[in-house]
């Protein structure tokens, strides 16, 4: 599956996007990441690994998780995610 | 030896708050005209400087100053004492520079005193353009050389 | 002179047909009531100007009005407002901007201008404190805001200057007022109204200070603002990182961002060619803040190597990034930048010139803009056609001349008024109300048509900042858009700028808004200002004509082809209702005489 990287995140993936084999959810997903780049881990997780980040905004299909299932939302490898620092504009 | 303001033009984003705090803590009003800190914007170059007072160990402003009203303090600090103070101006003129003002709105000279220690505007700055160092802690320039050096050399070796 | 409480308490009154000048008094009155800047200026213009008045006659009048903030250490106080009818929508145009011109006109011993008339030759007002003069601009007349502004610094020393460019003295109806450059008072034609009044540009140079009426509580507040902007996420590194054009990817990711003048729906495989991460790695040289600021998401840009496009300048910001990129269909992000730095240098509202442009676009794909009345093909993502035709626009050239009316005359002119992507003939902004229904809502209602820094839905909507809300719902955003709205008039008005909002609330803005002007008020008390400064526009815009709250029919009928919202229309009937019952409103959207009552408005 698709995995997309905006913002400051792009310097610490070292790309705009990745593919990755689709693990369960959403956490699974984090938890792969911050494997991959550990400096993901303070930033897409919170402290106890168990929810995500307060500073991340995680989008599956361009929903964000919140409006899913939060982390435990589904992923198969159809697919695509988007994870980005909180960033705003006007 | 008094602390050191020391400015990093890369990190200043020309938005004048030091200025602010400056007039504001040294007048109670917000004027950036009796600001004892200015910064210097090069549109072209996009550059901002901000400049202030070195405390400077040769004061000329302390030395040309007929009353005394200039004075290095026991933290080191050249301060101003107004009560002494003829507003001749000297001291103006003196300083290579630009750091001591004379304001024609209210008659008066004045320059940086490191807020008592509190220095409000390397605390306010918002990106740490502007800090303020123990002059003994200011980067030794050649020690950071000296790291570009080895880093390099790694690299090459590597 | 009374500099004390966030006021100096003098207003200067300009009447350029006589050429006089005169200091009044600050309607203190209306200055509690009102706050400043946005309201202030809003008061003061309702109470002054009838609103059925032409725009660009001389019986108009135009209004620069700092806030009881600006110029202070409260966060981001480089603001101010130009406030006057709108010639693009007929209705209140109040423009905000940044930079240093706000704080140094009260520096100068003013917290406001009102300009009446209109004088026989070109003029522009110097001030240099005390001393205020009307001088000859007739060789400063046919040139550009650069220029223009080069020219009087280095006739007059250490100044700020606010100007327009050729667009406002020919009175293009969405030219801008410029200041320090690069700053615009944006939107609504604000410079096409001091085009009219031959007045060039306002100089200003001051010395003087703003006093606050509580000094060690307001340094308390307004560093505690400055604290918590410096520890956000968004207002302490990623606006001064990437700046607004950040969002492209963001919005473009929930299928938010119009393309191609909306008719391809929002979700574009090319946004990140347009992106903030994009404008970094090609174009910036590195960011800036207007007074005060400590958020700094000013883009300093350059184009090199690209023969006529190359220059040196500002922005683009997230708007101009989609106007003349996603709604144009150019993913040119040099091009992109280039127009940008031609509305700049002209002084043209860039959300306006890049939708209309992309309305022609359309036009002309569909065959309803023959090719020999613009002089050349005018295809979707033809980046060239693009910048010529804004650069025809700014020298008011040719078909240019017909951009320079905006989407909705222009669509009009040639049958298909329907294609303008306009609310009261304004441009909507970057954001699409089918896939973000929040923010449709926000353009339907905003007091001065089409534009979204009214009540920034996109906060909660896509951001969750500082709740989260789903986008594609509808369910409360009625009475989160009132608040929203509500807090927005009070943080223009304060004097601050409203980017601090992503960082701060209400608690910090009341904070420092009480202890600068020495009040008691509640938070409650002071948002309740916000409101009033709501409602008074509205009555302005009912008492002017205005049209009522809806939104182009793209966006109520045709439901988007792709993307997470696809199937997706404006549900905007039932936010409506909701709204309007959220503001105490009839069903037709008139406030209430109770509402009116409650708020001790009379208009």
């Amino acid at each position: 599956m698709l995995v997309k990287f905006f913002a400051t995140y792009r310097q610490i993936a070292g790309c705009k996007s990745c593919d990755v084999e689709a693990p369960q959810d959403v956490l699974a997903l984090m938890g792969v990441l911050s494997e991959r780049w550990p400096e993901f881990r303070n930033l897409i997780l919170n402290r106890d690994g168990t929810d995500k980040g307060d500073d991340v905004i995680i989008m599956v299909n361009g929903r964000h998780i919140e409006h899913l299932d939060g982390v435990a939302t589904q992923l198969t490898e159809e697919d695509y995610v988007a994870i980005t620092p909180l960033v705003a504009g006007g | 030896m008094a602390k050191q303001l020391v400015v990093d033009p890369k990190k200043c984003v020309a938005c004048r708050t030091c200025e602010l705090v400056c007039s504001f803590k040294h007048n109670e009003e917000f004027n950036p005209r009796l600001s004892n800190v200015s910064v210097f914007h090069y549109e072209e170059a996009a550059i901002t400087v901000p400049i202030m007072c070195m405390q400077c160990d040769e004061a000329s402003c302390a030395a040309i100053c007929p009353t005394g009203a200039l004075k290095r303090n026991a933290e080191g600090v050249i301060t101003h004492d107004a009560n002494k103070c003829i507003v001749c101006k000297m001291c103006v003129n003196a300083c290579p520079l630009g750091n001591v003002s004379y304001s024609v709105a209210k008659k008066k000279i004045f320059k940086c005193d490191l807020c008592d220690g509190e220095t409000w505007c390397a605390v306010h700055c918002p990106t740490g353009a502007i800090s303020v160092v123990d002059p003994d802690e200011v980067p030794d320039k050649k020690q950071l050389a000296a790291d570009k050096l080895k880093a390099a050399v790694e690299e090459v070796c590597a | 002179m009374t500099r004390g409480n966030g006021w100096i308490g003098t207003i200067l009154r300009v009447n350029l047909t006589e050429g006089t000048i005169k200091k009044e008094p600050l309607n203190m009155q209306d200055a509690q009531d009102y706050v400043g800047a946005r309201g202030l200026g809003t008061k003061y213009y309702c109470n002054e100007v009838d609103p059925k008045v032409d725009p660009l006659s001389p019986e108009n009048k135009l209004i620069f009005m700092t806030g009881p903030l600006t110029g202070t250490a409260a966060c981001s106080s480089g603001r101010y407002e130009v406030v006057s009818k709108s010639p693009l929508t007929g209705i209140i145009g109040a423009a905000n901007s940044g930079g240093h011109f706000g704080p140094e006109l009260k520096y100068a011993g003013y917290d406001g201008i009102i300009f009446e008339g209109k004088a026989e030759k070109p003029v522009y007002l110097n001030i240099d404190d005390e001393k205020v003069e009307l001088l000859d601009a007739t060789e400063l007349w046919g040139q550009g805001v650069h220029p223009v502004t080069e020219a009087l610094e280095a006739k007059h020393g250490k100044v700020h200057v606010a100007t327009i460019g050729t667009p406002g003295e020919r009175g293009m109806l969405y030219a801008t007022v410029m200041n320090d450059k690069n700053r615009a008072a944006g939107r609504g034609g604000m410079g096409a109204v001091m085009g009219s009044k031959n007045l060039k540009a306002v100089v200003v140079r001051g010395t003087g200070g703003v006093k606050v009426a509580r000094p060690e509580g307001f340094m308390r507040e307004a560093t505690k603002a400055r604290t918590m902007l410096r520890e956000h996420p968004v207002t302490g590194a990623g606006l001064a990182a990437l700046g607004t054009e950040v969002l492209v990817n963001i919005v473009n990711e929930v299928g938010g961002l119009p393309l191609r003048n909306g008719r391809d729906g929002s979700y574009w495989d090319k946004a990140d060619d347009t992106s903030g991460e994009r404008l970094v790695e090609t174009h910036l040289i590195k960011n800036q803040g207007c007074f005060g600021c400590t958020i700094a998401c000013g883009r300093v840009t350059k184009i090199e190597g690209r023969g006529e496009l190359d220059g040196f300048g500002e922005g683009p910001e997230y708007e101009a990034g989609w106007s003349y990129g996603a709604a144009c269909g150019v993913n040119d992000i040099g091009a992109i930048v280039k127009a940008n730095f031609i509305c700049n240098e002209q002084g043209m509202d860039p959300i306006t010139l890049g939708s209309t442009v992309a309305c022609a676009m359309e036009l002309f794909e569909m065959g309803a803009i023959p090719e020999s009345d613009i002089g050349f093909p005018l295809r979707f993502g033809d980046a060239m056609a693009m910048v010529k035709l804004t650069q025809m626009c700014a020298d008011g050239e040719g078909f240019g001349n017909i951009i320079g009316l905006g989407s909705y005359r222009l669509a009009e002119k040639y049958g298909h008024p329907e294609l303008s992507m306009s609310v009261k003939k304004q441009e909507m902004p970057a954001y699409d109300g089918r896939a973000i229904q929040g923010i449709g809502l926000e353009y339907a209602t905003s007091n001065r048509g089409g534009c979204h820094v009214r009540g920034y839905m996109i906060s909660p909507e896509v951001l969750g900042i500082p709740i989260k809300m789903d986008p594609l719902v509808t369910e409360g955003k009625g009475a989160l858009l009132k608040t929203f709205q509500d807090l927005t008039a009070l943080c223009d008005s304060t004097g601050i700028c409203l980017f601090t909002t992503f960082g701060i609330g209400l608690p910090e803005i009341a904070g420092q808004y009480r202890e600068a002007v020495g009040s008691d008020e509640t938070d409650e008390e002071i948002l309740l200002k916000g409101e009033r400064i709501w409602n008074l526009e509205k009555r302005f815009n009912i008492e002017a004509g205005v049209e009522k709250d809806t939104l182009p029919p793209r966006l109520l009928r045709e439901a988007l082809p792709s993307g997470p919202a696809k199937g997706k229309v404006s549900e905007l009937q039932t936010m409506l209702a909701d709204y309007y019952e959220a503001r105490n409103w009839t069903s037709d959207g008139i406030p209430t005489q109770e509402k009116l009552d409650e708020l001790s408005l009379t208009y």
